[in-house]
């Protein structure tokens, strides 16, 4: 039986569950789906033997063989580009782009084809597919293997973006975009691979793309964030409940579609809001939030919205861990929001 | 700049003779329907300019000069069956797999009757009745896709084929080296043919590329190129043929480069092309060797000539069938707003859901 009931990590139900690493979770995601549907296929740079750079792929091609687990030419554009081909023919290609940094030769792919096939074409083609890449920093890559360009897509109409931050949810939304009819962009916060564990149920489940989880209810203040950041937001929400403050821990999972109506009541309940995001500042999608929590909700709010936010540099190399929104920036944020006025 | 010939396959001469040595594909009923279906592309093409210069639409990409290199590259397809990633210009391809005329009107109008709902700009059509994929304006970004397309294809274990089509300039592109690398190496059902009209708007084949032309790229990725006459459409049908047969038992991917003119400008962005990049000369020179003209002549040779009175009757009839099909569109009117929000995701998300209803509540506004 399949569930879209969403529940928060390490939280599971009446049934059995099991232990697994964000990576892990990916990883059973794909076996998991291949096994449900032999259109289900997997190729990228590297994903093959080797089972990939983070070995997320691990394990897939001794199992479905060379047909459906396959390398690729070192090329995005060729990797993107025939995933589009492939779902418009009625295969389900899971595309694996080694480092989301190296996008940019199939950014084209996505934006012109993969987010425009249904709409331009009025609904006779369409793209189902899923781009999976490791984004984000904390792992010393310097900036083209660290960036967070999740901002460039969520911009293009059509493509769907999601990035999970627990084992649970990467498996759950890593189901939901396969199985879903739009081409999907899942982003995998790479420094969680193996520094989270969550419980993930054994049954069958998905995550719906457009709905936050709560992670942590409280009523002085929303602290919201999503993907690497989010063990840096759950340590702030837990030092500033130390100091008396009760924070509510929204983890918005998915960004295109993103959960407006789960923002907005924990931000009308709270009156204050702290956005979290380690992408640069600038038209980053927390900006998006910021400004439709101002539109939607401005009457409810005590304090201006907050924002911490990556820096507008280019990722730096030596200054890995400064540039990151760590716990004591989100809690100097929130100190300052609490003390507005 | 006349660019030379090298050796490309030429089944006629430009006088309309059979070359020696060679078999002729098809019979005269054959021949006849290719003839009209050249002649149709041709009508079109005039028409459609005519369409643009009254303001009834906003762009055309003329494909005077193209129609045996494009119902040459249609005829070996089986529309329904192979599928066909285009690009804009290549409305001689559709209209040889079938597409109906009322569709392409429509969709050169962005009018109500569009199979795709007005979405894209003029001449950018497609349509999952014969599998034609729609157009994106994006040069060269079909290749990898089409590279995908066909490798689903051979996945699946179809017998079906890919025909990917671009014209010189999409050769210059990455996406175009990245898709054909990975066809070779696939080893996939599709055939990449270069509809080489000399001018990537007004930009010449020369400063296109430095290679012997694009045939010898072929190489590079390991499958065979062909270079063909794109101004004999049996000399195009037979080469793209063997190679859509050799794709559907397996052989692999083929490059075909077809030489051709696109005798008018590129849009009607360039409609001064003659003025400002190309001489009066180039244009004479392969004015002499139209398409259509050309197959007339063999039409005739081979005892099936066709009389001034059939080829102005079959002219006549033409133009009606498009009026009628250009009135038919205008008829339909213009798309509802409401759909501008449809067809984005699958399923419209609340996002979208909220920004229809804001432009709903202006829209009753404005009608009250």
């Amino acid at each position: 039986m399949t569930t879209t009931e969403s529940r928060p990590a390490g939280t599971s139900g009446a049934g059995e569950s099991t232990t697994l690493t964000l990576i892990q979770a990916i990883t059973l995601g794909m076996q998991g789906e291949m096994r449900r549907d032999p259109r289900v296929v997997v190729f990228g740079e590297d994903v093959g033997a080797r089972g990939g750079v983070f070995l997320a792929t691990a394990g897939l091609q001794q199992e479905f063989g060379e047909e459906r687990v396959f390398d690729t030419p070192l090329s995005e554009a060729a990797i993107v580009g025939a995933a589009v081909g492939m779902a418009v023919r009625g295969l389900r290609p899971i595309a694996e782009i080694q480092f989301a940094d190296y996008m940019g030769p199939g950014f084209d792919q996505l934006v012109s084809q993969a987010a425009k096939l249904r709409y331009r074409s009025g609904g006779q083609f369409s793209c189902p597919m899923v781009v999976r890449t490791p984004s984000g920093g904390g792992v010393k890559g310097g900036h083209h293997h660290s960036q967070s360009p999740e901002a460039y897509y969520c911009h293009t109409p059509g493509l769907k973006v999601v990035m999970p931050s627990t084992p649970y949810d990467a498996l759950g939304l890593l189901r939901a975009a396969v199985r879903g009819a739009d081409p999907v962009i899942y982003f995998e916060p790479k420094r969680l691979y193996r520094a989270v564990k969550g419980e993930v149920p054994t049954e069958d489940y998905i995550v719906e793309l457009g709905r936050a989880a709560v992670r942590q209810s409280g009523t002085d203040l929303s602290l919201i964030g999503y993907g690497g950041v989010m063990p840096d937001v759950l340590k702030a929400a837990q030092a500033l409940g130390e100091q008396g403050v009760s924070v509510e821990v929204l983890d918005l999972r998915s960004l295109v579609p993103w959960d407006r109506e789960a923002v907005m009541a924990s931000v009308a309940r709270t009156g204050r809001a702290v956005l979290v995001s380690e992408a640069p500042r600038i038209g980053s999608f927390m900006t998006e939030v910021a400004s439709s929590i101002q539109e939607d909700v401005f009457d409810s709010l005590l304090a201006p919205v907050g924002l911490v936010a990556g820096f507008d540099t280019p990722y730096p190399y030596a200054q890995d861990r400064v540039y990151l929104p760590g716990a004591g920036r989100i809690v100097n944020a929130a100190v300052q929001t609490l003390n507005y006025g | 700049m006349i660019h030379p010939l090298p050796t490309p396959v030429q089944y006629l001469g430009e006088d309309g003779s059979v070359r020696p040595g060679v078999t002729l594909p098809g019979t005269p009923d054959d021949w006849y329907a290719l003839w009209h279906t050249m002649l149709l592309v041709r009508e079109y093409d005039r028409k459609l300019v005519t369409l643009l210069r009254q303001g009834r639409t906003t762009f055309y990409a003329q494909a005077a000069g193209m129609e045996a290199t494009q119902v040459g590259i249609g005829r070996a397809l089986r529309p329904g069956h192979d599928w066909v990633w285009g690009y804009y210009r290549d409305q001689g391809i559709a209209l040889t797999m079938g597409a109906r005329l009322q569709d392409l009107a429509a969709q050169m109008l962005g009018s109500n009757s569009d199979p795709n709902r007005g979405r894209q700009m003029p001449h950018h059509y497609g349509s999952a009745q014969i599998n034609f994929v729609s157009a994106s304006s994006s040069i060269a970004n079909q290749v990898p896709p089409a590279t995908g397309t066909a490798l689903a294809q051979k996945m699946l274990g179809t017998d079906e084929v890919t025909v990917c089509t671009f014209g010189d300039g999409a050769t210059s592109e990455g996406d175009w080296h990245a898709g054909l690398n990975m066809a070779g190496v696939q080893q996939v059902p599709c055939v990449f043919v270069c509809e080489n009209n000399q001018w990537a708007i007004s930009t010449p084949l020369s400063r296109q590329t430095a290679s012997d032309g694009i045939v010898a790229k072929a190489a590079g990725y390991g499958m065979p190129g062909v270079q063909v006459d794109g101004n004999d459409v049996l000399a195009v049908w037979a080469v793209v043929q063997e190679a859509v047969d050799r794709a559907r038992r397996g052989g692999g991917p083929t490059l075909v480069e077809a030489l051709t003119y696109r005798m008018g400008a590129h849009s009607n962005a360039d409609a001064d092309a003659e003025k400002t990049y190309r001489s009066r000369e180039e244009v004479q020179h392969w004015q002499a060797r139209d398409p259509l003209v050309r197959f007339e002549r063999f039409l005739e040779r081979q005892g099936h000539s066709i009389s001034a009175a059939q080829r102005s009757e079959a002219v006549a009839s033409l133009h009606r069938q498009i009026d009628e099909a250009i009135q038919e569109a205008e008829n339909s009117g213009q798309p509802d707003w409401r759909s501008m929000f449809e067809d984005v995701y699958a399923d419209m998300p609340v996002h979208l859901r909220r920004q229809y209803q804001q432009l709903r509540l202006e829209q009753e506004a404005g009608q009250s």
